[in-house]
């Protein structure tokens, strides 16, 4: 029903039941807001959104308080600034003063509402001298807790989006913080490093392990061959760092800023993409010809793997034993290019551009040295020789970083190409980047090969969007095999119980850890929000549609690897170093 | 001399309690409080916690949530007797601080200086008093409250504070 209201004067229709802060929205008025978070947290913690109602006593949130018939609200009065100026001046009193060094200076809501509501000096004294011990136990993510100002954003959507609750506020009043279990740290907790909290924190208490400086050393290293590959989310959002607009495809620029930046060659994690659909297809082949077990769960999410080792082991003969396309990348250019290129192994530096927290932990797990192993008896090395497939790990946000510092005009660059052959790829591998993407990659490759037939009608329109949990029926030729997506692991939380109640109708599930897939990474440019993510999303299917090759077993340098090296899919060498297992971890 | 056995409550024990409780307002808490009464120390042992969080599927950040929200929870052996200070606002104003430097030196207590700001919970080096704050009592009109062994005291003084002390720690009771 709508009813009407008074805003500042002017008379509205608004849905009863909405919000204030809704209404004022609708009314094109801005209420600031720092700990609301659309349709995920509503924790009135911060106080910065309050207006004035008339009949009431004191100021209300316009985020949590509901709109009522005839009832007039005031946003813009002398009162109001006052109390959101104060309201916000008391949470700048404790807030270090060190935005000019600060990961999120320009990204920082504090900042920019202080800046918005007129605030130019704080009038109070810090209130606490308590300095918190800063949480780096964790490869993916660091917590400053003397940056955080306690909005819990980060809880609500460890809760809420991930189901994971690996943090949450400890103790009382002036020591209040957010923390783990027994303060333990994030690295010693099951806190699977998607980086959601990153995204949402509106300050700098949350920032990304940075790997910028060992790279920058890698490239200054004459002895080292720094090889570099760019996962497919990544060029759909690496623009906006740059101030191009959300969804503006980016592919060329980035491989020519990459190259400026110095790296020896500049790769595609789509190549090993399509090479993971060639792994992961011929074992959905292979489940479904010899009758499972199904279904068969993509594993190219860091993010869901940790979070399967945490909570739901007894799904791990489900999951694909295949690494994920960052992995697979780092095995195959410490063997097979550089065997190709007579290159020793130990002088190859592979760095990885991800959208992904998760990834960084990934890189560093201990079984990840699949190259090192393959080279132990052949080349005599020591254990002490050991080194990991894939070096390092930048996020999307750290790539541009390291662009700005060293002075290149990204905007202006002339498109290039990636270089051959671990930087050529097709359509099916850079849908990995939105949610569904696997799936439709998989299906593109497992049609072709099951039935021998060529594959009409490429587009699975029905795996694609932002739905959380979306299921489909594929006709291969007469079988009819039906498959689910999921993103966000509250969503995939569905799917996986249905599977330890063994009530699973599905033989194939996609499962990745962000909502939306890559695209809403961790890693991602701030701010990721519902509508910059469909537009990303977008520019992911129209870097697709562009490809002249758009199944994965189509791509000529897959196939020359397989031919030069591998064998072929499922083969021991494929075991070795394309493969991988899981571990369970305790609840804690 | 019989030795007190010190040992968390077994497994059977905690299912009990978890059972007992299931489905009834604020089950959580009810569980944390009746197995801090059961531990001889009580206190709420790590591995409890997470055995609580493994039987009532609640994460185990909102259980340590929980715990350090409420100054009743423990996470650390309680000594043989608590001497729990109120810091309220009127315990404050009656010179309870005062109270709580004098019992400090009365037991030998230290504060660590890394822990400034944090809650008090000090045990002395014979495990025979713990010493803790607490925000407030209720008993405003009685300032300062002062909690031993259970037993609220009001209007506290070093003097009675001294006396009491000396009676709990020769194992006397309350007159």
């Amino acid at each position: 029903m709508m009813i009407n209201i008074r805003i500042d004067g002017r008379d509205y229709q608004v849905q009863e039941g909405s919000t204030i802060l809704e209404a004022a929205k609708q009314a094109g008025i801005i209420i600031p807001t720092i700990c609301y978070l659309d349709g995920i947290s509503e924790e009135a913690a911060c106080s910065v959104c309050v207006v004035e109602v008339i009949g009431a006593k004191t100021l209300l949130r316009a985020c949590v308080t509901k709109v009522t018939a005839g009832m007039e609200i005031f946003t813009n009065t002398e009162r109001v600034r006052k109390a959101r100026s104060l309201n916000l001046e008391l949470l700048l009193a404790s807030h270090p003063k060190d935005c000019f060094v600060c990961d999120r200076n320009q990204t920082c809501e504090l900042r920019r509402i202080a800046f918005d509501m007129g605030i130019r000096e704080v009038r109070f004294a810090k209130t606490t001298k308590l300095e918190m011990e800063i949480d780096s136990s964790s490869p993916s993510i660091i917590r400053d807790p003397n940056k955080c100002i306690l909005c819990r954003r980060c809880i609500a959507v460890c809760m809420k989006v991930q189901s994971v609750s690996a943090i949450d506020s400890m103790n009382r009043g002036k020591l209040t913080k957010i923390s783990t279990f027994m303060d333990k740290g994030l690295g010693n907790v099951d806190c699977i490093n998607c980086g959601q909290c990153l995204l949402v924190c509106p300050t700098g208490a949350l920032t990304e392990n940075s790997h910028i400086r060992g790279v920058w050393n890698a490239l200054e290293d004459p002895a080292k061959v720094v090889l570099v590959e760019t996962a497919p989310a990544v060029r759909a959002s690496i623009g906006e760092e740059f101030g191009m607009a959300p969804g503006s495809l980016a592919t060329g620029k980035m491989a020519a800023a990459l190259r400026r930046l110095g790296f020896d060659k500049v790769f595609d994690t789509q190549f090993s993409a399509d090479l993971t659909i060639m792994e992961e297809g011929h074992e959905l082949i292979s489940r479904i010809k010899n009758k499972g077990p199904l279904p068969l769960i993509t594993s190219c999410s860091p993010g869901w793997i940790k979070f399967a080792e945490h909570f739901y082991p007894r799904v791990f003969e489900h999951i694909s034993s295949c690494k994920s396309p960052q992995q697979m990348f780092g095995a195959v250019a410490k063997t097979y290019y550089a065997q190709k290129l007579n290159i020793d192994p130990r002088n190859i530096t592979v760095v990885s551009i991800m959208p992904c927290t998760a990834k960084k932990f990934e890189a560093q797990r201990p079984e990840m040295d699949s190259a090192f192993e393959y080279w132990k008896d052949r080349m005599g090395l020591k254990q002490s020789d050991r080194f990991q497939d894939v070096d390092y790990v930048l996020t999307t946000r750290e790539a541009a970083r390291m662009i700005k510092e060293a002075g290149i005009d990204f905007t202006g660059l002339a498109d290039e190409d990636f270089d051959e052959p671990l930087g050529v790829s097709t359509g099916a591998a850079v849908i990995f980047g939105a949610t569904g993407g696997v799936m439709e990659a998989a299906l593109r490759t497992a049609y072709e090969v099951l039935t021998g037939k060529t594959l009409e009608k490429i587009d699975f329109e029905a795996v694609r969007g932002l739905k959380g949990i979306k299921t489909a029926e594929v006709d291969i030729d007469g079988l009819n095999l039906k498959v689910a997506v999921a993103s966000s692991l509250s969503n995939a939380r569905v799917l996986l119980e249905q599977i330890q109640a063994g009530e699973s109708p599905y033989s194939f599930i996609e499962i990745m850890t962000c909502p939306g897939g890559c695209i809403g990474g961790g890693g991602q440019p701030i701010p990721t929000d519902a509508a910059i993510r469909q537009k990303r999303m977008n520019a992911i299917y129209e870097e697709d549609k562009n490809k002249p090759l758009r199944k994965s077993h189509e791509n000529p340098a897959v196939r020359a690897l397989y031919r030069e090296f591998l064998g072929e899919p499922l083969g021991g060498l494929s075991h070795h170093l394309l493969h991988t297992h899981y571990h369970q971890r305790v609840l804690v | 001399m019989a030795v007190a056995v010190a040992c968390a409550p077994s497994e059977k024990q905690l299912d009990n309690i978890i059972a007992k409780y299931r489905g009834s307002p604020g089950e959580l808490l009810g569980v944390l409080e009746e197995i801090q009464q059961h531990h001889p120390h009580k206190y709420l042992p790590a591995g409890t916690l997470e055995y609580v969080s493994r039987k009532t599927g609640v994460p185990l950040s909102k259980i340590y949530s929980i715990v350090t929200f409420y100054a009743f929870f423990n996470l650390k052996p309680q000594g043989e007797h608590s001497i729990i200070i109120c810091r309220g606002t009127a315990c404050h104003t009656r010179r309870s601080k005062n109270l709580l430097e004098y019992l400090k030196k009365l037991l030998g207590l230290r504060e660590d200086e890394a822990r400034q700001g944090e809650k008090v919970f000090l045990t002395t080096v014979d495990n025979k008093f713990t010493l803790k704050t607490v925000a407030c009592f209720g008993q405003c009109a009685l300032a300062p409250v002062v909690e031993v062994d259970g037993v609220i005291y009001s209007h506290m003084t070093e003097n009675k504070l001294k006396d009491i002390v000396a009676r709990v720690a020769r194992g006397g009771k309350r007159k």
